[in-house]
């Protein structure tokens, strides 16, 4: 023991923990978060524990390695400590389910992170929750829906919320692209991007970035696309965000082809099947014949 | 941008789909589960009114093993003008070296045109 009273370790660790998350040092979070369960382990203190370990599953999962977290989540939510615990652990198993793409499980679950925060009257986790069950709906093709969703949650979200809003923003204005309202798309998504950079939370650039060289693509402005698909490929990689790098190698093998430039579309493309459809030989060819931006879906 | 003719048609895609489905002999259910999807989004997939992943596109391609050829061959000679398709077709036909200089001079083409064309950008 250090002689300082526990509950103040265990606080102090959760609030680094949070901050350091807003700040986008997730592998720093991590640390804190365990830190923090193994405190509350120590201490005895099963209500704290699971608190630290929602903390500690909300950045796992957000680091892409959520699986492990799943069952231990679930069996937090059926302990019902009481509605903050249910909401977090609620709130972390719908956005494991939407990493692993099943989508109408996480939807389920979001209701449930939904209904937790509308007991506690907690505006952030109601806008949050909001956002879950938009990001799901706009996985599922159901922009409509989706766009309704991100509405409530804004007008629910603190107007302090610097990245969960410019979050929100930014896949609202995918959707509006989505619909072809670029004009607005290009609106939301700078903002977006305005608050992420103002935030250096580099990682969370990755898919405004993305969404702002689809919206260029659309709008015929490849110089622009370009831009914002290179800045999102280097950051994707230091991040190693799969995800993003995937999605980037696509946007650019689709901006050179469109441009003409089919070395450089080959270049991609070929890139982008050598290293996640190493089965799929056909893929460059296709890619290079099929304008896919219609079919495909950048936030499923 | 210089607009290169590529195929855009999602329902062309949505409507290959299902007609590769039918002459493998699979329902909607068995392919959705063999891509991981549900079958509801296969259905509104197959109508162009669903988009997916790059992931779930191409494992839907991996699925039927398909060249783009293959891919196209009887399903956009209604959607192209007919020299276009025998265009397409007979690009399709030639080994793969032969296709790159034919790349080439077309490319060599675009900037001969890009450059003497007065307010080409």
């Amino acid at each position: 023991m250090t002689g300082r009273p526990l509950a103040d370790d265990f606080d102090s660790l959760r609030g680094l923990g949070e901050r350091l998350v807003a700040a986008g040092r997730l592998e720093e979070a991590l640390a804190a978060f365990e830190r923090a369960l193994q405190t509350a382990a120590d201490a005895g203190d099963p209500r704290q524990a699971a608190l630290a370990a929602c903390n500690r599953a909300a950045v796992a999962i957000a680091l892409d390695r959520g699986e492990a977290e799943l069952p231990r989540q679930r069996a937090i939510l059926m302990r019902d400590f009481d509605d903050v615990v249910s909401h977090l652990a609620a709130y972390n198993i719908a956005r494991q389910h939407e990493r692993a793409k099943s989508f109408k499980k996480s939807l389920f679950y979001a209701r449930i992170a939904l209904d937790r925060a509308r007991l506690l009257g907690r505006q952030d986790w109601i806008a949050g929750s909001h956002n879950q069950i938009a990001n799901v709906l706009l996985a599922e093709s159901q922009v409509d829906e989706a766009i309704r969703e991100y509405e409530r949650a804004a007008a629910a979200m603190p107007a302090t919320a610097g990245v969960p809003r410019a979050q929100l923003l930014g896949n609202l204005g995918y959707c509006r692209a989505l619909q072809g309202r670029l004009r607005e798309a290009f609106q939301l998504l700078s903002r977006s991007l305005r608050l992420l950079i103002r935030a250096r939370a580099e990682r969370f650039q990755i898919s405004t970035r993305l969404d702002l060289c689809f919206a260029h693509l659309e709008a015929g402005r490849s110089r622009d696309a370009r831009r914002h698909g290179l800045v999102a490929l280097r950051l994707a990689e230091r991040a190693g965000d799969a995800d993003g790098i995937r999605n980037a190698l696509y946007l650019l093998g689709e901006e050179a082809s469109l441009r003409g430039d089919q070395a450089a579309a080959g270049d991609h493309f070929g890139r982008l099947q050598r290293e996640f459809f190493p089965g799929a030989a056909q893929l460059p060819s296709f890619l290079m014949t099929v304008d896919v931006r219609k079919l495909i879906n950048l936030h499923a | 941008m210089a607009a290169a003719h590529k195929i855009r048609q999602v329902q062309l895609v949505g409507r290959k789909i299902r007609q590769l489905r039918k002459q493998h002999h699979l329902t909607q259910t068995e392919l959705s589960h063999r891509i991981g999807i549900q079958q509801s989004d296969l259905s509104r997939m197959e109508k162009g009114e669903y988009r997916v992943s790059l992931d779930t596109l191409f494992k839907i391609l991996a699925e039927f093993n398909l060249t783009v050829g293959e891919f196209f061959d009887g399903t956009h000679a209604d959607e192209l003008p007919p020299r276009e398709a025998r265009l397409v077709r007979d690009f399709h036909d030639l080994p793969g070296e032969a296709q790159r200089e034919v790349e080439d001079f077309i490319a060599g083409k675009r900037r001969q045109h890009q450059t003497t064309e007065p307010n080409g950008n």
